[in-house]
C-alpha cells in the first residue's frame, strides 16, 4: 500500500482521468499506479459514476420524426419481408466454420505433400505448418496463440474483433467412448463458460475446433481444455489438458 | 406480458431483430439526440450523429455484455464518442458560451411522473448548472467537447495548473452535491 505522499499526485488526477481529459503521458502514469492501488481504483469508480451520470444528465430532446423512418431504411441487413434473417451470431458461426474448413483443407494438402516426412517431423515443424496455413489464409486481424503443454502442440487462432476463434491441436490422444474433450472460455474472475465439445479425428494428425461464445471473446482471458464425460459438463470436472492465455 | 428489458432487447438486436431495435430507439432516441445536440450545438450535425449512433447500435449490439453496465450508459458512451469524432471532423471551435437555455431549466424540474432514477440524473444536471462559470467551463470543454487539459489551458489562456485545480474542485463539488453512494 503506497503511503499518503506517494498517493497524492495520483489522487489529484483521478477525476480528470474519469472525464477522459487527462493528458496522455499522465494517463499512462496513473494507469500504472491503478494496477497496484485498490484505494485509487475505488476513487476512480466513484468519479466514473459522475462521468457516466454526466452522459445521462442532459435533458432529453426528441429528434425529428423523420429520423426513425430514415434509420429503418438504413439498417444494413434488415429484410423487410418474412424471410428468415441471418443473424450476427450465425454469421460468426459461418465465418468460423469457413475458417475451419479452409484451414483443414490447407493443412490436409500440406500433410499429404509432406506425409513421407511426417513421421520424423518435430513438434516445431508441425507448429510451423499450421503457421504456414495461417499465413495462407491471409486473414487480417487474426492472432495465433501457441499451446504450451508437454504432450500436445497447436495454436488458437483468435480474432477478437470479429469474435471468432479456432483451436488447432496436434497429437491430441484419442479418448474412451465415454469421454470427450471440452473447451472452456475463462473470464478474469475465473468463471468458465463451455465453448466447444470435440473429439479428435482419428484420420487426421490434428484436430480443429470452432470456439463459440454468446459474449464477445474480448471479455475472456484464457481458454482451457479438459476431459469430460461424453456429452460434456456444465462446469469443468476432469483433468486439464492445457490452457492458453489471451 | 411485461415489457422486455434493455438487455433482452439488445440481445434481440444482436440477432438482427428490427422491432427490438426500434423499441430501443423509441426508448432512448431523445437522450441520444439531446447529447449529440449538446456536444455539436447544430441540429443538422446532431441529427446525423444520432443516426450514426443508432446504426452503430445495430451493428455492434453483439459486442454489448452485461459487464459493461446498463445498456443506456453503453449507448450514451458510443453517442459521446460519435459526436466528438464528428466535432473534430468539422474542426469546430468549442462552444464557450455559458448561457443557460431557459427551456432546459424547466425541462429538468422533476415532476410527479419522474422516476427516482431520472430525478437523480436531473439533480446532477442542476448540480452542473449551479457550478460557477469557471468550473462549468472546464467540465464542458473536457467532457462534452473532448479537450485534454493542455488544450483547455490553451483554449482559455489559463495556466495548466489552474485548469487542473479548477477541474478537480468542480468534480469534487459535483460529487458532494450529487452525493455518492
Ligand atoms: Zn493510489
Amino acid at each position: 500500500m503506497p503511503s499518503d505522499s506517494e498517493h497524492r499526485p495520483f489522487i489529484e488526477n483521478i477525476s480528470a482521468y474519469a472525464l477522459g481529459t487527462l493528458d496522455a503521458e499522465e494517463s499512462s502514469v496513473l494507469e500504472a499506479h491503478l494496477q497496484t492501488c485498490a484505494s485509487c481504483r475505488d476513487e476512480l469508480a466513484a468519479y466514473r459514476q459522475i462521468s457516466g451520470g454526466l452522459l445521462m444528465a442532459i435533458p432529453p430532446k426528441a429528434p425529428p420524426e423523420s429520423l426513425r423512418q430514415r434509420l429503418r431504411q438504413h439498417l444494413p441487413s434488415a429484410q423487410k419481408s418474412n424471410h428468415p434473417r441471418r443473424t450476427w451470431s450465425f454469421n460468426q458461426l459461418a465465418l468460423g466454420f469457413a475458417v475451419v474448413v479452409l484451414l483443414a483443407l490447407n493443412l490436409f494438402s500440406l500433410f499429404q505433400m509432406q506425409s513421407y516426412q511426417y513421421q520424423q517431423a518435430k513438434l516445431t515443424r508441425e507448429i510451423q505448418t499450421s503457421q504456414i496455413a495461417l499465413a495462407m489464409l491471409a486473414y487480417p486481424g487474426t492472432q495465433s496463440l501457441a499451446i504450451n503443454a508437454p504432450s500436445v502442440s497447436g495454436a488458437l487462432l483468435l480474432d477478437k474483433d470479429r469474435s471468432i476463434a479456432v483451436l488447432i491441436v496436434w497429437n491430441l490422444p484419442q479418448l474412451k467412448n465415454s469421454q470427450t474433450y471440452q473447451a472452456w472460455l475463462v473470464n478474469p474472475q475465473g468463471e468458465r463458460t463451455s465453448a466447444a465439445i470435440f473429439d479428435p479425428d482419428p484420420d487426421l494428425p490434428f484436430t480443429s475446433v470452432s470456439i463459440t461464445s454468446t459474449s464477445e471473446l474480448s471479455v475472456f482471458s484464457s481458454l482451457g481444455v479438459t476431459v469430460e464425460p461424453a456429452g460434456g459438463s456444465k462446469q469443468p470436472t476432469g483433468q486439464r489438458i492445457f490452457r492458453i492465455d489471451f | 406480458m411485461a415489457e422486455p428489458d434493455d438487455k433482452e432487447l439488445i440481445q434481440q438486436v444482436a440477432g438482427g431483430n428490427e422491432r427490438a431495435f426500434l423499441a430501443l430507439y423509441d426508448r432512448y432516441a431523445a437522450q441520444v439526440h439531446a447529447l449529440t445536440l449538446h456536444i455539436l450545438s447544430d441540429p443538422m450535425l446532431a441529427e446525423e450523429a444520432t443516426q450514426d449512433t443508432f446504426l452503430k447500435l445495430w451493428s455492434r449490439a453483439r459486442l454489448y455484455s452485461a459487464e459493461r453496465g446498463p445498456v443506456l450508459v453503453w449507448l450514451l458512451t458510443i453517442t459521446r464518442r460519435t459526436a466528438l469524432d464528428r466535432l473534430r471532423l468539422e474542426a469546430r471551435r468549442p462552444t464557450l458560451s455559458t448561457a443557460d437555455d431557459p427551456d432546459d431549466f424547466w425541462r429538468v424540474i422533476p415532476d410527479s411522473k419522474t422516476t427516482s432514477e431520472e430525478s437523480r440524473w436531473r439533480t446532477l444536471y442542476l448540480a452542473v448548472q449551479s457550478l460557477t462559470p469557471d468550473y462549468r467551463q472546464v467540465i464542458e470543454l473536457a467532457y462534452y467537447q473532448g479537450l485534454s487539459q493542455s488544450e483547455i489551458a490553451e483554449e482559455l489562456g489559463w495556466p495548466l495548473g489552474t485548469v487542473k485545480t479548477r477541474m478537480r474542485s468542480a468534480m469534487e463539488q459535483l460529487r458532494r452535491v450529487w452525493g455518492n453512494p
